[in-house]
């Protein structure tokens, strides 16, 4: 199952352009695959949570059988694609497959998100000693950006490349940094220009 | 008889230079009267109608949409504050009127500017809600439109160019043109019918755009809109008085500016963001704004780098230590000369 056809479905649930052939192709796959139209029906359901658009009926309905299939589940890192047989109907059975993977990635996914925080919290932790916070955290994001030849050619060595990308981040601060005083420097002189540029007029 | 002998695309060329010459300058004085008539009635209606409009300020490939509301309203005498009294006119013994507006930023965190007569009050993240003592919103829109434009006649010509549709309106277009190549251009469309802004663009003088305000939506009325009869009802946050002396003397100086840039003022403050310490002096033109900022720099030397957004940009260099800075509406050319013209005594910086 490739990943684009899921992108093409995704595209097709938010209503962005698709190429004809392309969801003619994943329309009709959709159809034979069970587990192509069921990310169909998942993605409308994602789109309809965040939305805030879902029906209380199912709500009340789903949270009941997801209890149920927690507590079946021996580890949410490994989901099993069809786990106990559940006292429902095969019609219902088919719903709840579709969401234990969803609830089985979005645990995986928080807790890769928690341990990035931790991560980054303990970063900042560190910095507070070195004064100068901010910029240690900004370069890691950047730590795989490619230098131009022309900017330092003759530096090798890791911590120096490390320097050059500071130095950049600092480039951009101090233009960003510019940039915002001027315009609050010209809003607060806005009385003394009009009065200056009136006397010059006067003259 | 010599003048017999000239030849025939000869005469022709001497006949058209005498109509040219003898035409155009007449021609010439007529657009720019006419463009100068339209600017002070853009002055006017800016100042005295009621409107509710939107624009789109396009500049990088990105767009940064605007909501702006304007509007009079009569005050009774009796009931206005003082600060109300400061800024008005007075049309009667017991009324004048109180200008009110709003320039509200749609996208990203709020940034709005609120005006009540001659208080002017920003709303910014990055800092606490504050008022200035002004009768101008300081916004994408030069300030120079709502006041007298012949301040810019020095500098630049006026021309009237021609007529377009814009806004689903006629229009009229007028050409702000610098004198010399030390500044942008400004086109301006105004409506016909109204007087007020459809379009702006920043055009550089070999034709290229650099930045252009679109308007999406105007709406003229004859009563005040609801949202500005709030605002009347509002408490503003307090002025803050800005200090008399406007000028600080520094080691240093700007030893060359475009004519007819004036300094408007020059102090020492910290730039916010990063509480770098900066010795400051800021120039206009009546129309362009030129920041000039100079500190101590860990570098030694640093080659002259630059930014542009939009049409401002942001250029600095270090020499010996001292980092200067330039940023404005201004092309790169002029603010290396600016950069280049600054000399000062080390020692004395800060």
């Amino acid at each position: 199952m490739s990943e684009s056809k899921f992108e093409t479905i995704s595209s097709l649930v938010d209503n962005y352009r698709v190429s004809e052939q392309a969801s003619e192709q994943v329309i009709d796959e959709m159809l034979k695959d069970e587990h192509l139209s069921a990310s169909w029906q998942q993605y409308h359901l994602i789109g309809d949570v965040i939305r805030d658009d879902i029906p209380p009926t199912l709500q009340l309905d789903l949270s009941a059988q997801i209890a149920e299939a927690i507590a079946d589940e021996p580890s949410v890192l490994a989901p099993k694609s069809a786990s106990k047989p559940l006292n429902t109907v095969d019609l219902i059975k088919a719903k709840v497959v579709q969401l234990i993977r969803p609830v089985g990635q979005l645990a995986i996914a928080a807790s890769a998100a928690g341990l990035m925080i931790i991560g980054v919290q303990q970063n900042t932790a560190d910095n507070n000693e070195v004064i100068i916070p901010t910029q240690v955290v900004q370069t890691k994001p950047l730590a795989g950006f490619a230098n131009p030849v022309s900017f330092n050619y003759q530096q090798n060595s890791q911590s120096q490349q490390q320097e050059t990308i500071k130095e950049r981040i600092a480039q951009q601060r101090r233009f960003q940094a510019l940039l915002s005083d001027h315009q609050q420097q010209v809003k607060l002189s806005a009385a003394k220009l009009a009065e200056l540029t009136e006397s010059t007029e006067a003259k | 008889m010599k003048n017999l002998s000239l030849t025939l695309p000869t005469k022709v060329i001497f006949l058209l230079s005498i109509f040219l010459f003898s035409t155009s300058p007449a021609v010439f004085a007529a657009e720019t009267e006419q463009a100068k008539l339209s600017l002070e009635r853009l002055s006017q209606s800016l100042r005295t109608l009621n409107f509710n409009t939107s624009f789109v300020v396009v500049k990088n490939n990105q767009a940064e949409p605007y909501h702006w509301l304007h509007g009079i309203t009569k005050v009774d005498t009796s009931t206005a504050d003082e600060a109300q009294l400061a800024g008005s006119q007075l049309t009667a013994a017991k009324t004048f009127n109180v200008e009110l507006e709003i320039l509200a930023l749609l996208n990203g965190p709020r940034r709005d500017i609120l005006r009540v007569g001659n208080t002017v009050s920003y709303i910014e993240p990055e800092y606490a809600p504050y008022s200035i003592a002004s009768a101008q919103i300081s916004g994408p829109i030069p300030t120079v439109f709502g006041r007298d434009v012949s301040v810019l006649a020095s500098n630049y010509d006026f021309v009237s160019v021609g007529k377009s549709r814009v806004l689903g309106r006629a229009a009229q277009l007028i050409r702000i043109e610098p004198k010399d190549a030390h500044r942008y251009g400004y086109w301006l469309w105004l409506d016909l019918e109204s007087g007020l802004l459809l379009k702006m663009a920043v055009i550089t003088r070999k034709g290229k755009l650099l930045e252009q305000i679109q308007f999406t939506h105007l709406e003229i009325t004859d009563s005040l809109s609801e949202n500005l009869k709030q605002l009347h009802l509002a408490e503003l946050p307090q002025i803050i008085e800005l200090s008399a002396k406007s000028k600080t003397n520094l080691a240093w100086q700007v030893n060359w500016l475009p004519e007819g840039f004036i300094e408007i003022k020059s102090d020492r403050h910290r730039i916010n963001s990063t509480n770098q310490a900066v010795e400051f002096m800021l120039f206009n033109d009546g129309l362009v704004d030129i920041s000039v900022y100079v500190n101590p720099s860990k570098d030694t030397h640093r080659p002259i780098e630059y930014v542009n957004d939009g049409a401002t940009l942001v250029l600095n260099q270090v020499v010996n230590n001292l980092e200067v800075s330039v940023v404005g509406k201004i092309p790169l050319a002029t603010a290396k000369d600016i950069v280049n013209s600054v000399s000062f005594t080390p020692k004395k910086v800060n």
